[in-house]
């Protein structure tokens, strides 16, 4: 089943290397056949100045640069017969990652951490609420690993999937179904609020376990009829902590969750757990928008 | 009436650069901004030469160039490939797509490595017009 044909890369080089490409390209057993890159200079670096006015040949260098580093991964691409297309423009990330997202109509995008500095996420919010909310698209946001590293990472094998129950939870789930030639073994959490929990007695917290873990244990039965090895948790605590903790103790290769897409202004202050795992995790994240994936 | 050359290529100063040689010699050129729209403006204006770059958005010049070239209405259209990429990968790409589709295609009447002289891409241009 081809649910991954056409890839959007936006790369700023630093945070994002072949090595991260590679490492992507098993998405070929589910039909990607089209990568397309993307590097956006930022407009702060050739904005206008006094005195110097809009500077057009640092564009010009800071393309080219660019361009070169397209070259190179771009050959390998071609040579294995796919298809390869590319994107060099002047903007900002979220402008430009989802300009060519729709005029490209790619299946997935493919972005580095997240580098916006505090002040800046509370003015306008951060890049990755903005892209949830102005793109249908499912967002990877990949953590390079250290260079040193000798296993290459490939992050569709061993996915821990994030759920709390929600329609955009169950969107994710059916994502990551249709992934079968790829992932080897899903871990399947749910973390409950320990505060919802200390209101109980003794008797209702274990009624809570025991229906969280058999809505669990359906999802793994699920996975397991397609052939995927699957594990179930259940945590209790910070949902953020906790996700990240279990995507450790299972060496999880991706956090996958869903998300509703409706950012508030409660969510642009306080952040979701989408984007606390997008943005602070070391781990990489797939974000599976409600409406968005096949 | 004068030879009609298609320029496809998705920077401006690139296009401009061609469609001045073109001009120079004494040809029309038309302009493409990416393969989709260069496959567009092929049966639109049926040129008599396309210089074609291959890193392009939404189509490649590899691609549209393999289906120029599987199509018998514009499979003698002469194509200079004027790229970043090199001719090694350029072949490379359509020995493993001939490979995965089976339709063996003939090499481009030129290939030149970005950036393009005008005393090159003249010749090219001159060369393959009054071949053709």
């Amino acid at each position: 089943m081809t649910i991954i044909k056409k890839m959007l890369f936006a790369s700023r080089f630093q945070e994002l290397t072949f090595d991260a490409l590679e490492s992507l390209l098993d998405l070929r057993a589910v039909g990607l056949d089209h990568v397309v890159f993307l590097y956006v200079v930022e407009r702060d670096k050739v904005a206008m100045h006094r005195g110097i006015g809009y500077q057009k040949s640092e564009e010009v260098k800071l393309k080219e640069v660019a361009n070169i580093h397209f070259i190179e991964w771009a050959e390998q691409l071609f040579e294995q017969g796919m298809e390869v297309g590319v994107h060099i423009v002047v903007g900002t990330l979220v402008q430009q990652v989802v300009r060519a997202t729709d005029m490209e109509k790619v299946d997935l995008i493919v972005i580095g951490r997240p580098t916006r500095g505090l002040l800046e996420q509370l003015v306008s919010g951060s890049d990755i609420s903005a892209l949830i909310r102005r793109t249908r698209v499912p967002i990877l946001v990949y953590k390079q690993q250290p260079l040193e590293a000798v296993e290459k990472a490939y992050p569709f094998k061993r996915p821990l999937l994030a759920t709390d129950w929600s329609p955009a939870a169950a969107k994710a789930q059916d994502y990551l179904m249709n992934l079968k030639g790829l992932v080897e073994e899903i871990n399947i959490i749910h973390v409950g609020k320990d505060k919802a929990l200390n209101s109980l007695s003794a008797m209702d917290v274990q009624r809570y376990r025991k229906t969280h873990r058999e809505k669990l244990r359906a999802i793994c039965d699920r996975f397991e009829k397609e052939g995927i090895k699957a594990r179930s948790h259940l945590y209790v605590g910070d949902p953020y902590q906790e996700i990240e903790r279990a995507a450790r103790e299972w060496r999880a290769s991706v956090i996958v969750t869903g998300c509703s897409g409706k950012g508030t202004w409660r969510e642009r202050i306080i952040g979701s757990v989408p984007r606390f795992l997008a943005e602070k995790s070391d781990l990489s994240s797939l974000i599976v928008p409600h409406g968005g994936g096949a | 009436m004068p030879k009609k050359v298609l320029v496809v290529d998705d920077d401006p100063d690139v296009r401009l650069f061609n469609s001045s040689v073109v001009q120079e010699l004494g040809f029309i050129s038309v302009e493409a901004g990416n393969g989709e729209e260069g496959r567009q403006m092929v049966a639109q204006e049926i040129p008599d030469l396309i210089i074609l770059d291959v890193m392009m958005p939404l189509q490649s010049g590899i691609r549209l160039y393999r289906a120029l070239k599987t199509d018998a209405a514009f499979a003698n259209i002469p194509v200079i490939i004027l790229s970043g990429i090199s001719q090694r990968s350029f072949n490379k790409s359509q020995e493993a797509l001939t490979a995965f589709e089976g339709s063996d295609i003939p090499a481009p009447e030129a290939y030149i490595e970005k950036p393009a002289d005008f005393e090159t891409l003249a010749a090219q241009i001159k060369n393959c017009i009054h071949r053709k």
